[in-house]
């Protein structure tokens, strides 16, 4: 091989690898400043206090940073987007992938990516002037700014995560297996829950576990229909405030460097953790699905 | 009965009839005029070139081309003497009677036990008492012979089988549900030779109580297994007869050329 063509692979190569380590670094510079300025708040407030505590008062005194309710807030919400999201999701992606004609296949393909399309600020406001006052009629309280409002619209932004990474895996189910299934004797509805669904599964928590992981980090739709009040423990027709929610609320008042500032970092950091414990998971069930 | 007259050695009761089958893919004529008989308890090969319509033929008998958007048949096939594309036929049930095994073995991704047992749960065919299904998975795998092989591994993925056990383990899944007739679709031309030559033994010791209808581009295999032989070529059914006159004294000039090496 010629001198330069060495030097080319050469560069080549080291470009590429370059290119790959830059995005872990950037990765761990980000978790590092994350964790460096959220620790900050444990010199003057005790870990526990602060992961256990149940009021979340932050410009009382002395302040209160208790996130427990804003957990609370964030998994109520997220579990009601994914009660509604998943089973109405992967619905949709078997009928699209297995039964819809195909003329309405890519009708309803280009329909949920336009879904996706959709800023999550619009899906707030939609949220607010239709979700919102209906559930305030409907079950009779209050205000509908509540848990359910959140749940409502997060289940819309999850669905087309869903539905499409969930059809693209219902889809590549190879034919044959679906031939097989057929050349026994079974019905299309025997066919794709007892082969064609077991075949995809792997695909399909992919697809739930990604949509949840958008509901949990979502923010700004989810500011604007909760109510954002940092309460616990009362149910799904109430106000919640979020973990998101409050660092976007909040960040913008915050004196750099006070411990309120820490106090919205070390949430970050809690979020973080929560992400990726459900990427985690979400990678365990993929790995046993293969073994 | 003509059709009776047809076979070769005038034993045996014939299972599959079929009389001026015509195939049609949209305006494309894949099958023409297709008239034979499969005998009882026989094994039945497809010969032919690439192309030549032998598994459209296969997959007439199954009515697997219902699956092809555009497929259309006419004229007659029989399976016991009852019209299979007569309206009102029971496709599920046909299925169930005609098992199919397919040139790539395709077991599901789901344990061992599950592709054996799969037929009894969507035929409904087992009482909901346990250790039937096991038992019922041992007897089909050991008709296979592949009991020993795998009863202490039934719950691992049947997609990590060696190819050659994954082909059996098609043909188990089959067995299970009682069928009549197996349909096999090249099934060794994924199979190295020493699978082959297992296969093909079992296929032998299937016929003692199943019709076997096997596809093959594979002249060798033919000659080998089958007891009767059709060639095929565009569409048309050459010859049928016993696989021994086909081989050495062929009627129809095209089916020698062919047996001879001359096309192929």
């Amino acid at each position: 091989m010629p001198a330069w063509k060495k030097i080319r692979e050469f560069v080549a190569e080291a470009a590429v690898k370059a290119s790959g380590l830059a995005s872990i670094f950037i990765v761990a510079l980000i978790f590092y400043f994350l964790l460096r300025e959220g620790i900050g708040l444990f010199q003057a407030y005790r870990l526990p206090d602060f992961l256990a505590g149940k009021n979340w008062y932050p410009i009382s005194d002395p302040p209160e940073f208790g996130i427990l309710p804003l957990i609370f807030g964030t998994l109520l919400v997220t579990l009601g987007a994914a009660a509604i999201s998943v089973p109405l999701g992967v619905a949709a992606a078997i009928y699209i992938a297995e039964v819809a004609p195909s003329r309405l296949k890519e009708f309803l393909k280009s329909g949920v990516e336009l879904l996706a399309a959709i800023p999550s600020v619009v899906l707030g406001f939609i949220g607010m002037v239709t979700v919102v006052p209906w559930i305030k009629t409907a079950f009779g309280v209050p205000t509908g700014l509540t848990a359910l409002a959140g749940s409502v619209i997060l289940a819309f932004m999850a669905m087309p995560t869903i539905v499409s990474i969930a059809e693209d895996a219902i889809h590549s189910v190879p034919k044959n297996y679906k031939e097989g299934a057929y050349a026994l004797g079974a019905t299309k509805w025997q066919t794709i829950y007892r082969v064609v669904i077991p075949a995809a599964s792997s695909g399909i928590v992919a697809a739930v576990m990604l949509g949840i992981g958008r509901v949990v980090g979502e923010t700004m739709a989810v500011m604007m229909v909760t109510g954002n009040s940092a309460s616990m423990w009362r149910g799904i027709l109430f106000p919640v405030r979020t973990l998101t929610a409050t660092v976007a609320a909040e960040m913008g008042e915050t004196v750099q460097g006070s411990e309120h500032y820490f106090a919205l970092f070390a949430i970050g950091v809690a979020l973080f953790l929560m992400t990726f414990v459900i990427n985690m998971t979400a990678d365990m069930v993929l790995h046993r699905k293969r073994k | 009965m003509s059709a009776a007259a047809r076979l070769p050695d005038g034993q045996g009761s014939p299972v599959i009839q079929t009389k001026g089958l015509d195939l049609f893919y949209g305006n494309f004529q894949a099958l023409k005029g297709v008239d034979l008989s499969i005998t009882e308890k026989k094994i039945t090969a497809i010969i032919g070139p690439s192309g030549c319509g032998k598994s459209t033929l296969l997959r007439v008998f199954n009515r697997m081309n219902d699956l092809v958007e555009g497929a259309r048949v006419t004229g007659s096939v029989r399976l016991d003497g009852k019209e299979i594309y007569a309206p009102g036929t029971d496709l599920l049930l046909l299925r169930k009677k005609v098992g199919m095994v397919f040139q790539r073995p395709n077991p599901f991704p789901l344990s061992i036990l599950e592709n054996v047992v799969f037929g009894l749960k969507i035929h409904h065919m087992y009482r909901k008492k346990r250790g039937i299904l096991y038992e019922m998975a041992r007897k089909s795998l050991e008709s296979v012979l592949l009991w020993d092989d795998l009863k202490d591994k039934l719950g691992r993925l049947a997609t990590n089988l060696s190819l050659e056990q994954q082909q059996k383990l098609c043909i188990a899944r089959l067995l299970v549900v009682k069928p009549e007739v197996l349909l096999m679709d090249e099934p060794c031309s994924a199979l190295d030779p020493m699978s082959t030559s297992r296969i093909e033994e079992l296929m032998q010791e299937l016929k003692k109580n199943y019709t076997i209808v096997i596809v093959t581009h594979n002249m060798q295999q033919a000659a080998r297994v089958s007891d009767e032989a059709g060639y095929m070529l565009l569409g048309e059914l050459v010859e049928f007869g016993r696989t021994h006159a086909i081989f050495t004294a062929p009627r129809d000039k095209r089916t020698e050329d062919y047996v001879t090496g001359r096309l192929g």
